[in-house]
């Protein structure tokens, strides 16, 4: 690495460095499948994945422009209705990806245009009033099976290895999409926003149009998982998609890796996918409270998370301060 | 000399209450074109209040405020950037996650004229900060400036949005003597270069030193106007900084 930061400058090797990460990475999750067949291996990776999804989704909201949202369980609720309904009305599953998407970035703008009204735990606030408001309008609708839940019937035969890709695509989509927002001068105004919100309005950004694009991508994303999530379960119920745990878990990831970094969401992600089932079935009851605790420990201890918490110890090593 | 500019920008009976209390009273006047228009009054005389009327921070109780003939009461800090008006803060407000050069680049980046490219803007940001004086700190980290290169910053910030009138509020506040004397030049600079200046502090010294045109401010209404001669001698603005002159004493 030192050999190349003498003829290069710093942040060329860093781009370089994450880009061939990147690309490493997702050959070898690409390979990995075929040769661990293990179905269960390949599901904990599958949601995995989505987990990825939804913790880059929440970061490009959350972590760049610093508008912590309690409320991303609608957005994946919408996305897993959406493709729900459509793959029942005979829609082919990735149409309705995308229909998803567009769904839940609608429902973004809707929920965004007067809940960025507020700020800091203002706004935080109104998205969980507004999370447990969709939540309790959808345990009530009747032609999704309100409460009981919603059955979704497949036409094709079932491959796991195709849930898989599709998830693993996703994620990789999403993590572009965060990358470029990085290295671009929209993430540059998302990152004036998120330090002080006057001053960038004083140069000339619109911090409006701006969060309410961050949502907007943020919720198409979530809302693709959604559907993704939808279409393999086969079944949803307000209770999970639109819980307000999903929420949480959707926060907790990001904030575990490292909030506002492009590689932080996505180490909180494998992190959470891993360990969160082996969380749920031997604490069936308290692993709620278990994830606050730990969002707890995090923001008081580490803020950074477990990147900013390397970064540290690097920095330490290197003899700087 | 007497600037015979066009306006830059008309404030018309511009008042605010906060409450029951009226903190500026029906301020009316005018800035010319290329010159430092400078606002005074002792503490609590309505200055930061007139200021943030018309960096849109503040809304108007009543009162327009116009731009080159545009009515620009009440429109939002981003659109006067558009419009070519950019503000300093009295009290600096840098991004404190980023390096001095992002700090410039963010406002070349969104400014009057946007620039998309990083490159670009990060070449254009340099070139400011080093019209400013403070090229060689752009890759510090901005928190870690000393308050003069902070409000150096401040300057480099809005200037990099383009503007044609510069707000200033409290520039040279908490600033040594030369500080203050070399910030008095950049502003002077900054007008030669062709733009116009409000300038908003309550030193004296510093006003009537740079300002072409002077408006003094007392409890909420305006006192005086006029060339920086004509304030020294205003009875009315001695007063109000002195007080009263009494039998025996004079």
């Amino acid at each position: 690495m030192s050999a190349f930061s003498a003829i290069l400058p710093a942040r060329w090797v860093k781009k370089w460095r994450s880009a061939v990460l990147s690309w490493a990475l997702l050959f070898a999750l690409a390979v990995v499948p075929l040769l661990i067949p293990s179905p269960n291996f390949k599901r904990l990776l599958f949601t995995t994945f989505l987990w990825v999804t939804t913790s880059i989704a929440w970061n490009l909201l959350g972590g760049f422009a610093g508008q912590v949202s309690f409320g991303f369980a609608v957005f994946y609720g919408i996305g897993a209705y959406t493709t729900a309904l459509l793959m029942n009305a005979g829609v082919d599953p990735f149409i309705a990806f995308l229909a998803s998407a567009c769904t839940a970035a609608l429902v973004s703008l809707v929920v965004g245009l007067p809940a960025f009204r507020l700020r800091g735990p203002y706004f935080a606030i109104a998205t969980i009033g507004i999370s447990e408001a969709v939540r309790v309008v959808m345990t009530n609708l009747s032609f999704t099976g309100g409460a009981s839940g919603y059955r979704i019937v497949e036409h094709r035969p079932f491959s796991q290895l195709e849930h898989y890709y599709t998830a693993l695509l996703l994620a990789a989509v999403a993590f572009t999409i965060s990358w470029m927002i990085a290295h671009a001068k929209f993430g540059v105004g998302l990152s004036a926003i998120r330090q002080d919100e006057d001053a960038a309005a004083d140069l000339g950004v619109n911090p409006y149009t701006h969060k309410l694009a961050a949502h907007a991508l943020a919720a198409a994303l979530t809302g693709m998982a959604g559907g993704v999530f939808a279409r393999y379960a086969a079944f949803i119920h307000p209770g999970g998609v639109f819980g307000f745990h999903t929420s949480v878990q959707i926060l907790l990831m990001p904030v575990i890796g490292g909030i506002a970094t492009v590689w932080g969401p996505v180490l909180g992600g494998f992190v959470f996918g891993i360990v969160e089932e082996e969380i749920v079935a031997t604490f069936p009851q308290i692993h709620l409270l278990l994830y606050g605790v730990l969002l707890i420990l995090i923001i008081l201890f580490e803020p950074g998370g477990i990147l900013g918490g390397l970064n540290r110890v690097v920095r330490r090593f290197r003899g700087k301060h | 000399m007497e600037n015979t500019n066009p306006p830059i920008l008309q404030v018309e009976n511009l008042t605010k209450h906060f409450g029951g209390l009226a903190a500026v009273r029906g301020v009316s006047f005018e800035v010319r074109e290329r010159q430092i228009f400078g606002v005074i009054g002792p503490n609590g005389a309505g200055k930061t209040t007139l200021f943030g009327m018309i960096a849109g921070a503040l809304k108007p109780s009543s009162g327009a405020v116009r731009s080159r003939g545009h009515d620009i009461t009440g429109v939002r800090p981003f659109k006067l950037v558009k419009a070519g008006i950019a503000r300093t803060h009295q009290i600096v407000r840098p991004f404190r996650e980023m390096t001095v050069l992002e700090n410039v680049q963010v406002a070349v980046h969104f400014g009057r004229n946007p620039v998309a490219s990083a490159v670009a803007a990060r070449e254009r940001a340099l070139e400011v900060l080093r019209s400013v004086g403070i090229d060689q700190l752009a890759d510090n980290p901005a928190s870690t400036l000393p308050v003069g290169s902070q409000k150096r910053l401040e300057i480099a910030r809005a200037l990099a949005t383009q503007p044609d009138l510069l707000l200033c509020d409290e520039i040279c506040g908490g600033l040594t003597h030369s500080e203050t004397a070399a910030m008095l030049q950049l502003l002077r600079r900054i007008r030669d270069d062709g733009m116009t200046v409000m300038y908003v502090e309550h030193d004296v010294k510093a006003i009537i030193a740079v300002c072409d045109r002077i408006m003094v401010l007392n409890y909420g209404r305006k006192l005086a106007e006029g060339t920086p001669d004509h304030i020294q001698n205003d009875p009315a603005v001695i007063e109000a900084y002195l007080g009263t002159r009494t039998a025996g004493r004079s």
